[in-house]
C-alpha cells in the first residue's frame, strides 16, 4: 500500500544516489522548506475559511456564499486582495524591525514544523526532546509580536504586544505543565515515543482524570497562548483597534495572520499528538478485531481528524465566550490554572510511580 | 547519609536557618521587629556554639559527592569565624534593624549569601565555586539596596551587581579556558594536569583577576568605596569583613592546592598587586572625609597586607592569613560597629562630626580607638601581631623588599588612623555628636570586639591552634 | 566544503555578527534584539554539536525568559525610542582598539595551543540522564549543584520582591 513514509524513502534513496551527501542535503532543506511553505498555504486557505464556516454556523448565518461554489474561494480571492494591498510603514517607524517582525513569527511557526509526526513514520525531525523543542522554539514568536508592537511607533501596538507578551509567558507555564505531566507517563521527550506509547489507548483515556485536567488546562493555556478569544486582549478590537499588528497591512499582515493560524494547528496538532495518539489509530486494549479494523484508516488521516477536532473545539470556545479583562487573564493563570497544573504533575507522577495507568 | 550530616553541618544548620525565617515571614506579621532580631540572635549563637562544638570534637575531615564538597578542621575553622562575623553584625545592626520593614527578609539574604560563602570555602571544583560565588554576590547585591529611600544606596547595589557581573564574566572565562586546556574542573585532578602552555598562564590571569575583583585588590578597587559609601554600615562592615574573608580563604586553598604549578607565577603577580593595593589603598584613604569611605580605603590597604601573607606560600601564609582574618573580624567590625551606631542613630558619618566624640560618647570613643589601634597594628592589640604574622610569612621568601614597602605602608596608615583618633580625643567641635545611648545587643558586640581585639592577640594558643590544623590541611 | 561546516560558518556569522550589531547599536531596543539572534545562534550550535536538551534550554532560558525580561524593562522605561548619545570618538576607537587587541590575542593563544582529543568517546546525552543525575544523592551525582541553585533562586527572588515591593505607607499616601 503507498503510504507517505514510502514517498519519502524513495526520494530519499534517489537523493543519495545521486548526488553527493551535501547538495542532498542542501536539496532535503529546500524540499522540506516548500513542503512546510505550501502546507501553510493551504492551512491558512481552509482555516479561515473554516473559521467564517464555523461563526456562521454558531450565530446562525450562512457564511461566505458569494465565490465559487458555496463560498470556497472567498478566502483564495482574501488573499489576492492581501496580496494587491500596499503595504504601508508608518512614519517613525523603525523600519527594519516593522519588516523583520513577521517574519519572525512566521519562521518561528515554520520551526515548530520539524518535529511533528504527520502520519506513520512522517516526520521531519524525531529530535529526542521532541515536545521541549516545541516549547522552546514556540517562545521565539513572542519575541517577534514585542518587535512588531515596538517598531510600530503607535501606543495601540505597544500595548497590545506587552499584553501579547506577558500572556504568553505566563500560559506558557501550565501548557509546559500539562505536556510535562503527559511526559511524566511516557517517560520520553520524544514524538514517536509518545506515540507508541499510546498504541493500546490513548492517554486521554488510559490516564484517568489527571490527564483529563491536563488536557482542559493545556487546551485553555494554548488558546491564550495563541493570542484567540477569548483571551484576544492582545488585539481586542474595540480597545486597541488591532493590538500589535493595527500598522500593518498588506502581505505583512498576511505574514501575521497566517502565523496565527499555523500556530493554531501547531499547538492542536501537539495536543493531538500528547492527548488523542498523534496518528495512532483508535485501539480498544486487546480487542484484536477493532483495531484491525481501525487500522485500515489511514494514519495522516487519524492525525488530521484528531487536529482538526481541536481546532474546531479552539474555535467554538471563540465564538462562545465573552472577553476577560486583562487581569481576570492574569488571575486565572496564577491564581488557578497554575496551581491546579502543579498539583497535578504531582497527581501524575504518584500514578506513574505506581503504575495505575492503564 | 551520616556523612551529610556531619560534613555539611554548618551548611545545614544555615539552611535551616534559611527555611525557618521563611516560614516566619509568611506565617507571623505581627510578632515585633524586637523579639524577631531577638529570635534570630538567639539562632544565629546556637548556629556558632554548635560551630564551635563540633571543632572541639575535632571531627574528620571528608569529602562529598565525589570531591565537589571537601571540608576539614582548617575549613570548619574558617567557617566559624565567618559565623562569629554575621553574629556580631547581626548584634551590632540592631539599632538600624529594629525598624526596618524588611528585617526578616535582611537576613535571609544574609543567610543565603552566606551559605554561598561556606560551600565556596568548601568547593572542590569550578562548578561549585562558581555557583557559590554567585550565590555569596548576588544577594549582596540586594542587600547593598537596603537603605530603600536613599538613592545613593541604590546606586550602590547597581555598582555591586555591574561590578560583580563583570568579574564573574571574566572568571568564567578564565574557568572555561582552564578547563578547554586541562579538561577537568576538579581542584585535585588540575594540578596534575597544568603544563604552562601560555593559554593556559592566560586562564590562570583572568581566573586571578577574577579573585582580585572580588576582594578589590587595585586596579580592580574602584567598585569598593562607591559601593562600600551607599550600602547601609551593616551591609558595608559584611562587605568588607565576612565577604573578603570568604574569598581569601579560597583564595589561598586554590593558589596553594590547585595552582600549585604557578607558584612562581603567582608569588610575583601577588608581589606586586600588594605593593600596589597597599600604596594606593593608603593614600586614598588619607584623603577621605566620610568614615565609610575611609574605612572602605583602608579595608583595600588591609587587603595588600593579606596579599603579603599569602605570597609567603606555604603552611605559615596558610595561618598567618586565616588568624589574621579572625582578627580582622573583631577590629574592622568593632570599628564598624561604632559607625553604625552613631550613623543610625544620628545619621553623622563624616570624620568632622567625630571631632570631640571623647567628651561625649567615652564609650564609643575607647571601642573605636581600640579597633583603629587593632587595624593600624599598635602593639598591645591583637591588630599588631596579625601584621607581625603576616610580614614574617612574606618574609619567608626572602623578598626583603616587599616587606621594606609593607613596613613604610604601616607608618602611612598610622598617621591616618591616628588622624581619626585625634579628632575625636584632642579636637574641639561646637555641635559634637550628641550623648547617644545604643541598644544591649549592639552594646555587646561592641564588647565582644574589643574583648576580641585584646585577647586574640594574647593568648598564643590560638595561633598555634590555626598552625596546627593548617599543617594538617595541607 | 561538507555541509556540516557550511553551517558552522552560517552560525558562526549569525553569532558574532548579530553580537556586534548589539553592541554597536544605538537604539536600546535594536541592542536586545541582535542580543537575541545572538543568543539563537549559540542555541544553534547547541543543535549542531547534537546536544538538543542544552540547546532547548538556551532557547527556553534566554529567548523566552531572559531577553523577553529586557524587552518588558525597555518598554517600562522612558525614552526607550530615542537614540543613545554619540560616544565621544576618542572611546570608539579605544575600545575598538581594546576589543581588537583582545580578539587577536586570545586567538593567538588559542590558535598556538596544542589541544588534545579527550580520551574518552563523546556520549550521547539523553535527557533522562540528565534528569536523574541532578537528582542523584549518591557520591556521583549532582543534586548538591542543583540544591545550590535552587538557593541562589531563592535568595534572588527575595532580593528582588524586598527590591521591588511597594512599601504600605507609600500607597497609603
Amino acid at each position: 500500500m503507498w503510504s507517505l513514509s514510502s514517498i519519502t524513502d524513495i526520494v530519499q534513496t534517489w537523493l543519495g544516489s545521486t548526488f553527493n551527501p551535501t547538495i542532498a542535503l542542501l536539496l532535503q532543506f529546500v524540499m522540506a522548506g516548500l513542503l512546510v511553505i505550501t502546507l501553510f498555504a493551504v492551512l491558512g486557505l481552509v482555516l479561515v475559511f473554516m473559521e467564517r464556516k464555523v461563526s456562521a454556523y454558531m450565530q446562525v448565518r450562512i457564511g461566505p456564499n458569494r465565490v465559487g461554489p458555496r463560498g470556497y474561494l472567498q478566502t483564495a480571492a482574501d488573499t489576492l486582495k492581501l496580496l494587491m494591498k500596499e503595504g504601508l510603514v508608518p512614519a517613525g517607524a523603525d523600519k527594519f524591525l516593522f519588516n523583520l517582525a513577521p517574519y519572525v513569527v512566521m519562521i518561528s511557526a515554520m520551526l515548530l514544523m520539524a518535529p511533528i509526526a504527520f502520519a506513520k513514520d512522517f516526520q521531519m525531525w524525531d529530535l529526542n526532546i521532541g515536545v521541549l523543542y516545541v516549547s522552546s522554539v514556540s517562545s521565539i514568536a513572542v519575541i517577534g509580536i514585542l518587535m512588531a508592537g515596538w517598531s510600530s511607533n503607535n501606543k495601540y501596538s505597544l500595548l497590545g504586544a506587552m499584553r501579547s507578551g506577558a500572556q504568553i509567558v505566563s500560559y506558557e507555564l501550565s501548557a509546559g505543565l500539562s505536556i510535562i505531566s503527559i511526559v511524566i507517563l511516557v517517560g520520553s521527550l520524544k514524538i514517536s515515543d509518545i506515540i507508541a506509547s499510546q498504541q493500546d489507548g490513548w492517554w486521554i483515556f488510559k490516564g484517568h482524570i489527571p490527564a483529563i485536567i491536563a488536557f482542559v488546562i493545556f487546551l485553555i493555556a494554548v488558546t491564550a497562548e495563541t493570542n484567540r478569544a477569548p483571551f484576544d486582549l492582545a488585539e481586542a478590537e474595540s480597545e486597541l483597534t488591532a493590538g500589535f499588528h493595527t500598522e500593518y497591512s498588506g502581505m505583512r499582515f498576511a505574514l501575521f495572520f497566517l502565523a496565527e493560524y499555523a500556530n493554531i494547528f501547531i499547538v492542536c496538532a501537539i495536543g493531538a499528538t500528547l492527548f488523542l495518539g498523534g496518528w495512532m489509530p483508535f485501539h480498544i486494549g486487546n480487542l484484536q478485531a477493532f483495531n484491525h479494523i481501525m487500522d485500515y484508516i489511514p494514519s495522516s488521516i487519524w492525525f488530521f481528524g484528531k487536529t482538526f477536532f481541536l481546532i474546531f473545539v479552539i474555535m467554538w470556545f471563540r465564538w462562545t465566550f465573552p472577553r476577560l479583562r486583562i487581569d481576570q487573564l492574569l488571575n486565572l493563570e496564577w491564581k488557578y490554572l497554575l496551581p491546579i497544573s502543579m498539583f497535578n504533575v504531582l497527581l501524575v507522577t504518584i500514578m506513574a510511580i505506581m503504575k495505575w495507568h492503564f | 547519609m551520616n556523612d551529610f550530616l556531619t560534613l555539611m553541618q554548618s551548611e545545614l544548620a544555615l539552611t535551616l536557618i534559611l527555611f525557618i525565617l521563611l516560614i516566619v515571614k509568611i506565617g507571623s506579621e505581627k510578632m515585633s521587629n524586637k523579639s524577631l532580631l531577638g529570635f534570630i540572635n538567639v539562632m544565629l549563637i546556637i548556629n556558632l556554639l554548635i560551630g564551635i562544638s563540633s571543632l572541639w570534637m575535632q571531627r574528620p575531615g571528608g569529602t562529598l559527592f565525589s570531591g565537589m564538597f571537601i571540608t576539614n578542621s582548617l575549613i570548619l575553622f574558617e567557617k566559624n569565624i565567618l559565623n562569629l562575623g554575621i553574629l556580631i553584625i547581626s548584634l551590632s545592626a540592631f539599632d538600624w534593624l529594629k525598624n526596618h520593614k524588611h528585617l526578616t527578609e535582611f537576613f535571609m539574604l544574609l543567610i543565603a549569601c552566606v551559605i554561598g560563602m561556606f560551600f565556596m570555602i568548601s568547593s572542590g571544583n569550578f562548578l561549585i565555586f562558581y555557583l557559590s560565588l554567585e550565590l555569596a554576590t548576588i544577594p549582596l547585591a540586594a542587600m547593598c539596596n537596603y537603605d530603600m529611600d536613599k538613592r545613593i544606596s541604590s546606586e550602590a547595589a547597581m555598582k555591586m551587581i555591574m561590578s560583580s557581573a563583570f568579574s564573574s564574566g571574566i572568571l568564567l572565562f578564565g574557568i572555561s579556558m582552564m578547563y578547554g586546556t586541562t579538561g577537568t574542573i576538579s581542584f585535585t585532578e588540575l594540578p596534575q594536569l597544568l603544563d604552562g602552555s601560555p593559554l593556559q598562564i592566560f586562564a590562570f590571569i583572568l581566573l586571578f583577576t577574577g579573585f582580585a575583583f572580588k576582594l578589590s585588590v587595585v586596579p580592580f578597587h574602584l567598585w569598593t568605596a562607591d559601593v562600600y559609601e551607599g550600602a547601609p554600615v551593616a551591609v558595608t562592615s559584611f562587605l568588607s569583613v565576612i565577604s573578603k574573608g570568604s574569598i581569601v580563604f579560597i583564595f589561598i586553598t586554590t593558589l596553594y592546592n590547585a595552582f600549585r604549578y604557578y607558584a612562581d607565577l603567582w608569588y610575583n603577580v601577588l608581589f606586586l598587586s600588594a605593593v600596589i593595593t597597599m600604596t594606593l589603598g593608603n593614600f586614598f584613604a588619607l584623603r577621605q572625609q566620610n568614615m565609610k569611605r575611609f574605612l572602605a580605603f583602608s579595608s583595600i590597604a588591609q587587603v595588600g597586607f593579606i596579599l603579603i601573607g599569602i605570597s609567603g606560600s606555604s603552611s605559615l601564609g596558610t595561618t598567618s592569613a586565616v588568624y589574621f582574618i579572625l582578627i580582622y573580624v573583631f577590629s574592622n567590625l568593632g570599628a564598624f560597629g561604632v559607625v553604625q551606631m552613631i550613623s543610625s542613630l544620628t545619621g553623622k558619618e563624616r570624620i568632622d562630626d567625630y571631632k570631640g566624640l571623647y567628651k561625649t560618647n567615652p564609650f564609643l570613643t575607647w571601642i573605636l580607638t581600640l579597633s583603629l589601634f587593632s587595624l593600624a597594628g599598635i602593639p598591645p592589640t591583637a591588630g599588631f601581631f596579625g601584621k607581625l604574622f603576616l610580614l614574617t610569612a612574606g618574609a619567608s621568601q626572602g623578598n626583603y623588599v616587599l616587606i621594606t614597602i609593607a613596613a613604610l605602608n604601616m607608618i602611612i596608615s598610622l598617621y591616618y588612623y591616628l588622624k581619626v583618633v585625634r579628632a575625636m580625643f584632642m579636637d574641639a567641635n561646637e555641635n559634637p555628636v550628641e550623648r547617644i545611648k545604643g541598644s544591649t545587643p549592639a552594646n555587646a558586640a561592641l564588647i565582644i570586639c574589643a574583648i576580641g581585639i585584646v585577647v586574640v592577640g594574647l593568648i598564643s594558643s590560638i595561633y598555634d591552634y590555626i598552625n596546627n590544623i593548617a599543617n594538617f590541611g595541607f | 566544503m561538507e555541509a556540516k561546516e557550511i553551517i558552522f560558518y552560517l552560525l558562526a556569522a549569525l553569532t558574532l555578527g548579530s553580537g556586534l550589531l548589539a553592541v554597536t547599536a544605538r537604539k536600546i531596543f535594536r541592542a536586545a534584539i541582535f542580543l537575541l539572534f545572538s543568543l539563537i545562534g549559540i542555541a544553534g550550535f547547541y543543535f549542531w554539536l547534537q546536544y538538543e536538551f542544552i540547546a532547548a534550554v538556551q532557547i527556553v532560558v534566554y529567548v523566552g525568559g531572559i531577553v523577553v525580561l529586557i524587552i518588558f524593562s525597555i518598554f517600562l522605561t522612558q525614552q526607550a525610542g530615542t537614540d543613545l548619545p554619540n560616544p565621544p570618538l576618542r572611546r570608539i576607537i579605544f575600545s575598538a582598539l581594546a576589543a581588537l587587541f583582545g580578539l587577536i590575542f586570545s586567538w593567538m593563544l588559542i590558535s598556538q595551543h596544542p589541544f588534545k582529543p579527550g580520551a574518552e568517546s563523546p556520549v550521547a546525552v539523553s535527557v533522562a540522564n540528565i534528569g536523574s543525575m541532578m537528582l542523584n544523592v549518591n557520591d556521583t551525582g549532582y543534586a548538591l549543584p542543583f540544591e545550590l541553585v535552587s538557593i541562589l533562586l531563592l535568595a534572588a527572588m527575595v532580593g528582588c520582591i524586598v527590591i521591588a515591593i511597594k512599601s504600605r505607607t507609600e500607597t497609603a499616601n
